[in-house]
C-alpha cells in the first residue's frame, strides 16, 4: 500500500511571549492509502494540534509533513487551501453545516470552490446524499435535521471532491449511542471502498471500529498499535 | 465567473433572509441616491420648463429702449414708424421682424352683451415667421392687411369658442372697444395659445388678439422699445453693438444709455443659475450617501462577526482568501446597489407624482439611474472594504471555535 501521508520530526510550538507551549514533540509517524485510524489521547496531549496540521489548517514549527508527496510547510496559504480543497474531508464534531442553507448547497460548496461546474456539482451531490442515505432530504435546512443526519450530511460533503482523506474530530461527540454506531459504520463502509479514514477521538468504543490506534500523551506519540477486532 | 455569479445568489439570499436589517441597512443610501435624483430632476425639469416659456415668448428676441440718465425722456428716446423703417433697412437681412411692442389693454365685444378685456397686439406682417403660432384656421396678419390698413383680427381658440360655440370663426365680426372708441373687425384666423406653466398657475391670463399695426401704430405713433426678433444664424455679439450704436445715433444718446435686452441670454442666465443651485444642493444631498456608506459598513462588521465561524468552516472547505474577500465584498456592492436602485426609484415617483400635481412634464435623464446604481455600488465596495478583509484575515482554526 502506498504511503499518504508521512511526518518527519514534527514540531509545533505556540509561542505568546510569555509562554512557550510546546503541543507536539518530535512526531514521527506514516499513514498509507487506505488506513483507518484513530488518534487518541486525554486533553493538552497534543492530538487537536496533530489533527489541524493533519488537515493543513496550520503549519508545523519544524519538521515536515508530506501529504500525497506535497510539503505542506513550503505552501503558500492559497495553496493550503487548495489541498484541502482536494486531499481533505473535514468532519466536525459540531457538525459545522452552513445555517439557513440547503442541504443539496451545502454539499455543492467543496465543489464551488473547486471550480465543479453547476450541473455536474448538482448531480453528483444528489449522489452522495443518496449513499448516505438522506436523497429525501435535499431541500431541508441544517435546523430541520437531527444530529445523525446532519453528521451524514457532513460526510457527504466531505466526499464531495473525492478527497482521498477523512479526517474527523470526535464526529460522535454530540450524537445519542445510536447514531454513533450509524455514523462509525458509515466510516467503516467508506473505508472498504479506499477512503483514508481519520478519526480523532477520546472514546474506546469509537476507535474499536477502527484498525490502528494512535496514543498520545504530553505532546508525544506514545503508542502505536493495531486495533484486535471482535468477531 | 461562476464564483461571481453564486456570490451574487449568496448575496441575495443573506438579504433576503435578514430583510428588516437589510432595509434599514440600505436606508441611508436609499435616502442619498433618492434625494440626490429628485432634486437634480426638478432642476432638469424646471430648467426644461423654463426653456418653453422662453420659446413661448420669443427666444430670439431682442429689445432696444434707452434709459435716460437725467431721468428725462423726450420724443427722441420713443421710437416712429419711420425709425423702424430705418433700422429695418440697415439691418433686415439679420433681423426679420421688428416692431414697438405696441400691445393694449383693451375690450374685444361681440357687438351684443357679450365682451371682455384683452390684450391688443398691433403686429407687422411676419409675426407668424418668427414667433411659432398654432393657428387652428384661418392665416395670421400678412402684408396685404397691413399696407390696406384692413380690419382683420385674429383671436384665440377660447373666445373663438365662447363667442361662437366653434373653432370656425372666419368672418365673424367683433368690435374692439377702447377710449377713442369702437373699430369694427373681422375674423380672419383663429390660434391656440402654447402651454405655459406659468400661465397656467396664475390660473390664465387674458388672452391676446391680434390686428395689423397700421391701424393701432399710425406714421404719427410712439413706442418705447424696439421689439426686434434675430435670425438664429446671426452673429448676436456683433448685430448687438451695431444696432445699439445705431439706435443710439437715432435717439441722440450715448451708447450708456441705449438698453440692450435678450431673451437668449437672460434665458441662459437663468438656466445656468439654476444649474448651479441643483449641484449644490445635489452635493448636499449626496453627503447621506456617506453616512450611508458607513452605515453599510457597520453592518457588515456585525455581519463578518456573526458568521466568523461560517468563515471558518468556508476555509477549512477550501476557500481562498480571496474567495471570502469577494463574497462579503459583493454582498456589501449589492446592499448598496439595490438601495441605489430603491432610492432611484423613490426620487423618479416622487417627482413625478410632483409633476402630475401641478401638471408639469417631468424631465429625468435615464443616465442618472445608471450612474446612481453604479455609484451606490461603488460606496458598497468602498465601505464594505474593510469588513471583507477583516473576514477574509481570519483564522480557521480561531473562527471555527467561535461560538
Amino acid at each position: 500500500m502506498e504511503e499518504l501521508i508521512r511526518i518527519t520530526d514534527l514540531n509545533k510550538i505556540y509561542d505568546s511571549g510569555a509562554v512557550q507551549v510546546h503541543a507536539l514533540k518530535n512526531i514521527n509517524l506514516t499513514i498509507e492509502r487506505g488506513e483507518f485510524v484513530a488518534i487518541m489521547g486525554h486533553s493538552g496531549s497534543g492530538k487537536s494540534t496533530l489533527m489541524n496540521i493533519l488537515g493543513c489548517l496550520d503549519r508545523p514549527s519544524s519538521g515536515t509533513y508530506l501529504l500525497d508527496g506535497i510539503d505542506i510547510s513550503q505552501q503558500s496559504n492559497d495553496a493550503l487551501s487548495d489541498v484541502r480543497n482536494q486531499k481533505i474531508g473535514f468532519v466536525f464534531q459540531a457538525f459545522n453545516l452552513i445555517p439557513r442553507t440547503s442541504t443539496l448547497k451545502n454539499v455543492e460548496l467543496p465543489m464551488i470552490y473547486g471550480r465543479v461546474p453547476g450541473k455536474a456539482r448538482v448531480e453528483r451531490a444528489k449522489m452522495l446524499l443518496e449513499k448516505v442515505g438522506l436523497g429525501q432530504r435535499l431541500e431541508h435546512m441544517p435546523n430541520e435535521l437531527s444530529g445523525g443526519q446532519k453528521q451524514r450530511v457532513a460526510i457527504a460533503r466531505a466526499l464531495a471532491n473525492e478527497s482521498p482523506i477523512l479526517l474527523a474530530d470526535e464526529p460522535t461527540g454530540n450524537l445519542d449511542s445510536t447514531s454513533t454506531i450509524e455514523i462509525m459504520e458509515l466510516f467503516t463502509q467508506l473505508n472498504r471502498e479506499g477512503v483514508t479514514v481519520i478519526i480523532v477521538t477520546h472514546e474506546d468504543d469509537v476507535a474499536a471500529f477502527t484498525d490502528r490506534v494512535l496514543w498520545f500523551e504530553d505532546g508525544q506519540l506514545v503508542d502505536d498499535r493495531k486495533v484486535e477486532k471482535q468477531s | 465567473m461562476m464564483l461571481f455569479l453564486e456570490n451574487i445568489k449568496l448575496a441575495l439570499s443573506a438579504i433576503r433572509s435578514n430583510k428588516m436589517r437589510s432595509i434599514l441597512t440600505m436606508l441611508g443610501i436609499i435616502i442619498g441616491i433618492g434625494s440626490v435624483i429628485a432634486i437634480v430632476s426638478i432642476g432638469d425639469t424646471m430648467r426644461s420648463v423654463i426653456a418653453k416659456e422662453y420659446e413661448n415668448v420669443g427666444i430670439n428676441r431682442v429689445i432696444f429702449y434707452t434709459m435716460a440718465a437725467d431721468g428725462v425722456y423726450t420724443n427722441d428716446d420713443m421710437f416712429t414708424q419711420d425709425d423702424i423703417d430705418q433700422v429695418k433697412d440697415a439691418f433686415g437681412d439679420r433681423v426679420p421682424y421688428i416692431d414697438t411692442y405696441c400691445q393694449d389693454r383693451k375690450t374685444l365685444s361681440n357687438g351684443k352683451r357679450q365682451q371682455e378685456q384683452v390684450y391688443v397686439y398691433a403686429v407687422d406682417a411676419g409675426y407668424d415667421q418668427v414667433q411659432p403660432m398654432e393657428l387652428l384656421c384661418g392665416r395670421m396678419i400678412d402684408q396685404g392687411d397691413v399696407e390696406a390698413k384692413r380690419h382683420s383680427l385674429v383671436i384665440e381658440k377660447k373666445i373663438a369658442e365662447n363667442y361662437f360655440g366653434t373653432v370656425n370663426a372666419l368672418g365673424r365680426t367683433m368690435e374692439i372697444i377702447d377710449n377713442d372708441g369702437r373699430e369694427e373687425f373681422t375674423v380672419v384666423g383663429v390660434y391656440k395659445e402654447a402651454d405655459s406653466v406659468l400661465t397656467a398657475m396664475s390660473g390664465g391670463g387674458m388672452p391676446t388678439v391680434y390686428v395689423p399695426n397700421s391701424i393701432y401704430f399710425t406714421p404719427d405713433s410712439y413706442g418705447w422699445e424696439l421689439n426686434c426678433y434675430v435670425d438664429e444664424t446671426a452673429d448676436i455679439n456683433l448685430l448687438r453693438t451695431q444696432m445699439t450704436n445705431y439706435v443710439a445715433r437715432m435717439t441722440n444718446r450715448t451708447t450708456d444709455e441705449v438698453i440692450c435686452v435678450t431673451a437668449r441670454e437672460e434665458m441662459s442666465s437663468i438656466d445656468s443659475v439654476m444649474g448651479i443651485l441643483s449641484a449644490a444642493v445635489g452635493a448636499i444631498a449626496a453627503i447621506s450617501l456617506l453616512v450611508g456608506g458607513i452605515g453599510i459598513m457597520n453592518i457588515m462588521l456585525v455581519s463578518v462577526t456573526e458568521r466568523t465561524r461560517e468563515i471558518g468552516i468556508r476555509k477549512a472547505l477550501g476557500a481562498r482568501t480571496n474567495h471570502i474577500l469577494t463574497q462579503f465584498l459583493i454582498e456589501s456592492a449589492i446592499i448598496s446597489a439595490v438601495g441605489g436602485l430603491i432610492g432611484t426609484l423613490l426620487g423618479i415617483g416622487i417627482v413625478a407624482l410632483g409633476g402630475l400635481l401641478i401638471g408639469v412634464a417631468v424631465v429625468v435623464n435615464p443616465m442618472i439611474i445608471v450612474i446612481a446604481v453604479g455609484f451606490s455600488a461603488m460606496v458598497g465596495i468602498f465601505f464594505g472594504i474593510y469588513p471583507a478583509r477583516k473576514a477574509a484575515a481570519a483564522d480557521p482554526i480561531e473562527a471555527l471555535r467561535y461560538e
